[in-house]
């Protein structure tokens, strides 16, 4: 489904992303874990082309996505739901313009249809009655589960969250994950997610991947993680 | 190669490159019909309004001004029926057009390249591109083009508000009949006159847009970022506006003397 290799990245003389190679299949949940500054988003926007790579490739679906020319990415991305860290509004929209913005972009719907559709999507994110507000009278945590809204309003086939769950207080982390999960199984949607909140990775992840230093730490099941006798590993999901 | 280690001339002649590369993007935009005009509507009443109160200030004292002097010098030598034609005259070849670019660009200049400059820092040209939206197509264009749109009216509203300045001093200082002013007025302006001021001003839309919507769009460092480079917008557009004016000027006179 979406199959990377040897992807590399540097910023000047930083090396982000150091000849990562790893594949998520159809309708998995793949949580990428790391600290904070290891490459986390960065990762995340090469999957979708908004940053090329230095080298490798990253083919989703059997296309490869490194060699599409802007206006091809435009139309692939389409077909992709992106959660960016801070949301990534518009500030000049208030919230229903913002999440209608992808439906009369991309659906034939009508205008009856869409103010349902948003409706639906606040509920699901737990933010009924707010579509009148503009982004800066949202808390961050509030910004970011519109940006979720946003995300899956389409009920795209691929879904890539940046750090769905920070910021967010612990019981809402849960519920946002519930949701997640949720919806990427109700769709079978391919779902990455990168995280810091490790208990709701282990909890909803099929898959989980652990970055260190710009190569991956560690790859496998949650119940392999748990148990994986790499020390980095140990400390980090204790 | 990094861009430090780079000279001064190589990274201007990039940033030049990077800038025709840009303005490219939006031209084929057009061409290709591209254009959302509601969102065009939008960034002409909103750029438009902006300036416009201002416009018709500045222009109604600078109308009033050039009476005032114009009837001081004039009446030196006997001319104070003049006065009517120097103040049209003066507004609509050279005044109100330069007027009118520079207060634009401190004012609905400014804006653009604030709002684009605080979009580019919240991610929100990425949030676009990533929603499959061409942020030049939704954001950028319509913004240029409600400048070249608004530039030209509001310096054709500057020229009726300088010279209702002007008229007011000629008619209650300089006791200059208010039909003989007016008549003054309209004979003395041929169209090579306001053709010679009026074209500049296609120039001057198109590079206060280009430079405020290039500085917007490649805003980084935050919201210091965003303060720098709409400084840097305004400094640039004033600068260029000024010099192209001196180029075009000279060209335009050999033209129609
Ligand atoms: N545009 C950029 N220019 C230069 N360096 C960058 C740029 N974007 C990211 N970096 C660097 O790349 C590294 C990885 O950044 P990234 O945002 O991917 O971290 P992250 O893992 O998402 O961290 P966090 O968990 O805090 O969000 C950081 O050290 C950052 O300084
Ligand atoms: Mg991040």
């Amino acid at each position: 489904m979406i199959e990377v290799k040897n992807l590399s990245k540097a910023f000047g003389v930083q090396k982000v992303l150091d000849k990562i190679s790893f594949s998520v299949n159809r309708g998995e949940i793949f949580v990428i874990l790391g600290e904070s500054g290891v490459g986390k988003s960065v990762l995340l926007k090469q999957l979708n082309g908004l940053i090329d790579p230095d080298e490798g490739s990253i083919s989703i679906d059997g296309v490869e996505i490194t060699s599409l020319s802007e206006p091809e990415l435009l139309g692939l991305r389409k077909k992709i739901g992106y959660l960016f860290q801070e949301g990534a509004l518009y500030d000049f929209m208030n919230v229903y313009e913002n999440l209608s913005f992808p439906l009369r972009e991309h659906t034939p719907l009508k205008r009856k249809e869409i103010v349902d559709k948003v409706k639906k999507v606040l509920s699901l994110v737990g933010l009924e009655g707010v579509e009148s507000k503009f982004p800066s009278e949202l808390s961050g945590g509030m910004k970011k589960r519109v940006g979720l809204a946003r995300a899956i309003i389409l009920d795209s086939q691929i879904l890539f969250c940046d750090e769905p769950t920070s910021g967010l207080d612990p019981i809402r982390s849960r519920d946002i994950s519930n949701l997640i999960q949720n919806a990427s199984r109700k769709l079978s949607c391919t779902t990455v997610i990168t995280s810091h909140d490790i208990t709701n990775a282990l909890r909803i992840a099929d898959r989980i991947m652990i970055i260190k230093e710009g190569k991956i730490a560690g790859l496998g099941k949650p119940s392999e993680i748990k148990s994986s006798p790499n020390a980095f590993i140990r400390e980090f999901i204790s | 190669m990094k861009k430090e280690n780079l000279s001064y001339i190589q990274n201007l002649i990039i940033k030049l490159g990077d800038n025709v590369c840009f303005f490219g993007e939006v031209f084929f935009n057009i061409l290709r019909g591209r254009v959302r005009v509601i969102e065009v509507l939008k960034q002409i009443y909103e750029q438009g309004l902006q300036s416009v109160g201002i416009v018709i200030m500045v222009s109604l004292a600078s109308g009033a001004v050039l009476a005032l002097q114009g009837h001081v010098v004039l009446s030196r030598f006997g001319a104070k029926e003049y006065i009517a034609s120097m103040v049209a005259l003066s507004l609509v070849r050279e005044l109100s057009p330069v007027f009118t670019a520079l207060i634009f660009s401190g004012k609905a200049g400014a804006r653009i390249t604030a709002e684009l400059g605080s979009m580019s820092v919240n991610d929100q040209f990425l949030a676009t591109r990533a929603m499959g939206v061409d942020p030049i197509e939704y954001l950028i264009v319509p913004r240029m083009l409600g400048c070249f749109l608004v530039l030209p009216i509001l310096t054709v509203i500057s020229e009726v508000a300088g010279i209702a300045g002007g008229y007011f001093i000629g008619v209650y200082e300089a006791k200059i009949s208010s039909v003989f002013y007016l008549n003054q007025t309209l004979k003395s302006i041929r169209i090579v006159d306001f053709l010679s001021g009026f074209s500049k001003v296609f120039f001057f839309s198109v590079i206060i847009g280009w430079i405020c919507a290039y500085q917007g769009y490649n805003t980084k460092g935050g919201s210091l970022g965003v303060g720098k480079y709409t400084t840097q917008a305004v400094a640039y557009s004033y600068m260029l506006v000024i010099i192209f004016n001196a180029i075009l000027t000279k060209i335009i006179l050999s033209i129609w003397g």
